[in-house]
């Protein structure tokens, strides 16, 4: 009934099919189990069904090759893009190239500043995300029903936020923040800039999670007279962490892979920043330039897309442990 | 037997978005006594009980009209202190219901809320889970989430959960419903041993529970696809010596 149920039977699904279960019902399981040669000497046996059994369990097959194909593809070109970029950054990848600057525009040296620059550019995106888009999504889960007009524009407008192109923030970025408010190329410019690109797919993602989040629950809160405020910090939000966790984390890798918005914004510069009024270059930025405009700088842009994936796979993790943790110490009291 | 009733309800109407859902209610329900609503499913019932807690606020295009009295308060009122009201009034819904925190947390958290001192709050846990027989059973895991308890067992917990809040009336909404016989057994037993301190309305399918808990009952039907109220009386006359046609019908499983 809920949307969590329905999400659990989607995900079994793949698996129910290959197994033939979804497709030929209990009492044709059997045989189906049984190796292609043996269902067919079943059929010489003069069985009206087995013929039935034998196709059926034919189509079950392919129907495995099929999912087991696709994911087995999808597996193979992740590992091989693992590879290819292991392949030509590992040989660069020291603590010193974490830690050092970067020498001979990117040829040599680290990307220390560059880590840091992201980093700092990073936490004023979520920062500034979550500060605005938890509220607005409580906003649109809570307080607007489906129907009413001020909830259906909100969306309607994230929505199209959501499938903006980047390079179009990046120009509203610098148009806002660095010349209007005189922000100039900075960190903050930049953080400020990805948290507009972030929010409209965090909102969304983290409504998404409020409004799963059982009606018996908020019936019963009613009922023993809760506060909206008690009945939100304490039931709902809780109740809906793993999926605003999971709206964050995909924010986090929207923000990490972004370029074309921070180039306008943020700038280039890759010494060391000393506040967030500093310009500083991004990690994707960093690639962008090494591989396109520095000769010989392939080595380096693979080994810091190497960083880049530690970086995002250790941000995940690092989210993931936060809920449960946070979730095991709300719900004990 | 009782000439002034708890809860009085005059010409009331609800209707949902604008289409009608029941009509024309006119009936009383007696201080401290079990009173059972019966039909079928669909006839209102439930829009009923919603009412007295005001719940139905929570549906959008949701709409009463007429009057609901408790006691003295106008229970329509759109001033009506609902945070208070609704400490006056209890609800256990048809599927269990405990927040997916721990059975300790479950009890604390409206206790806290209602401003309930610290020290005297794990007191008045204990007092409520012994109240409804779930002490023994869960003394030693309060902090275990409510959710792994059993079906029985939580809707136990909801009970010392509104019990907690010493309401004066306590609605029942199909309590047992999705619950096996032996656990509607201590329930049933539970609901009987209230009787007396609390005012309990109780919504069921289950003529014969109703049979064994009421003391006055009403039987709702649904006439020209709107739910309105077909009889009411002691129990021993609804269902022994029924006048109406429908409810005659009813208690013999017939369809109307």
């Amino acid at each position: 009934m809920s949307r969590k149920d329905h999400g659990m039977r989607k995900r079994i699904m793949p698996a129910e099919h290959a197994e033939g279960r979804g497709r030929s019902g209990p009492t044709l399981r059997r045989p189906a189990a049984v190796p292609y040669g043996q269902a067919r000497q079943l059929r010489d046996g003069g069985e009206p069904s087995a013929v039935l059994l034998n196709r059926a369990f034919r189509a079950d097959r392919l129907a495995a090759v099929v999912v087991w194909g696709a994911a087995g593809l999808v597996a193979g070109v992740f590992a091989w893009l693992l590879a290819a970029v292991a392949f030509q950054g590992a040989a660069r990848l020291s603590l010193a190239f974490l830690t050092t600057p970067p020498a001979d525009a990117g040829r040599s040296g680290g990307i220390g500043p560059i880590l840091v620059s992201t980093l700092l550019i990073l936490g004023v995106a979520m920062v500034s995300s979550v500060a605005v888009g938890a509220p607005a999504a409580v906003f649109l889960a809570e307080f607007s029903h489906a129907g009413t007009r001020s909830g259906r524009w909100v969306r309607r407008s994230l929505d199209v936020l959501a499938g903006m192109p980047s390079i179009v923030f990046g120009l509203f970025g610098n148009a806002l923040f660095c010349k209007l408010l005189g922000l100039r190329f900075s960190i903050l410019a930049g953080g400020l800039t990805l948290a507009c690109m972030v929010l409209p797919l965090f909102i969304r993602l983290a409504e998404e999670g409020l409004r799963a989040v059982p009606t018996e629950y908020r019936q019963a809160a009613a009922a023993l007279s809760l506060s909206p405020t008690t009945t939100l910090f304490r039931i709902l939000l809780p109740a809906a962490l793993p999926a605003l966790a999971a709206g964050l984390v995909l924010g986090i890798g929207r923000a990490l892979a972004e370029t074309a918005a921070l180039v306008f914004t943020s700038g280039y510069v890759d010494r060391m920043p000393e506040s967030l009024h500093d310009s500083g270059r991004a990690l994707s930025v960093h690639i962008y330039d090494l591989s396109m405009n520095v000769s010989g700088g392939d080595g380096g842009a693979c080994a810091s897309a190497l960083v880049l994936i530690g970086l995002l796979l250790a941000l995940n993790g690092g989210t993931a442990w936060l809920t449960t943790h946070w979730r095991r110490k709300t719900y004990r009291v | 037997m009782n000439p002034s009733p708890l809860i009085q309800a005059e010409g009331l109407r609800i209707s949902y978005g604008g289409r009608l859902a029941l009509r024309d209610v006119t009936f009383g329900v007696a201080a401290g006594r079990i009173t059972a609503l019966v039909g079928p499913s669909g006839c209102g019932k439930t829009s009923f009980l919603n009412c007295l807690n005001r719940l139905t606020d929570l549906i959008p295009g949701c709409r009463v009209e007429g009057s609901l009295r408790l006691d003295e308060t106008d229970l329509l009122d759109p001033r009506l202190d609902l945070l208070a009201h609704r400490r006056r009034v209890g609800m256990i819904f048809q599927r269990p219901n405990p927040f997916p925190i721990s059975i300790r947390a479950n009890l604390d958290l409206p206790l806290r809320e209602h401003g309930c001192a610290r020290e005297e709050r794990p007191l008045r846990i204990e007092a409520c889970l012994r109240d409804v027989g779930l002490w023994e059973e869960v003394r030693d895991r309060l902090d275990a989430p409510a959710l792994a308890l059993s079906g029985g067992q939580q809707q136990r917990l909801c009970f010392a959960r509104a019990l907690s809040l010493q309401p004066e009336v306590l609605l029942l909404d199909e309590p047992c419903s999705a619950l096996d016989p032996l656990s509607t057994g201590v329930i049933e037993e539970l609901i009987l041993r209230l009787r007396g301190r609390y005012t309990l309305v109780v919504v069921t399918h289950n003529l014969a529970q109703a049979r064994r808990l009421a003391d006055a009952a009403a039987l709702f039907w649904l006439r020209d696809g709107a739910g309105c109220l077909v009889e009411h009386g002691p129990a021993s006359h609804v269902f022994d010596a029924p006048r109406e046609p429908e409810t005659r019908d009813y208690l013999r499983g017939y369809r109307g």
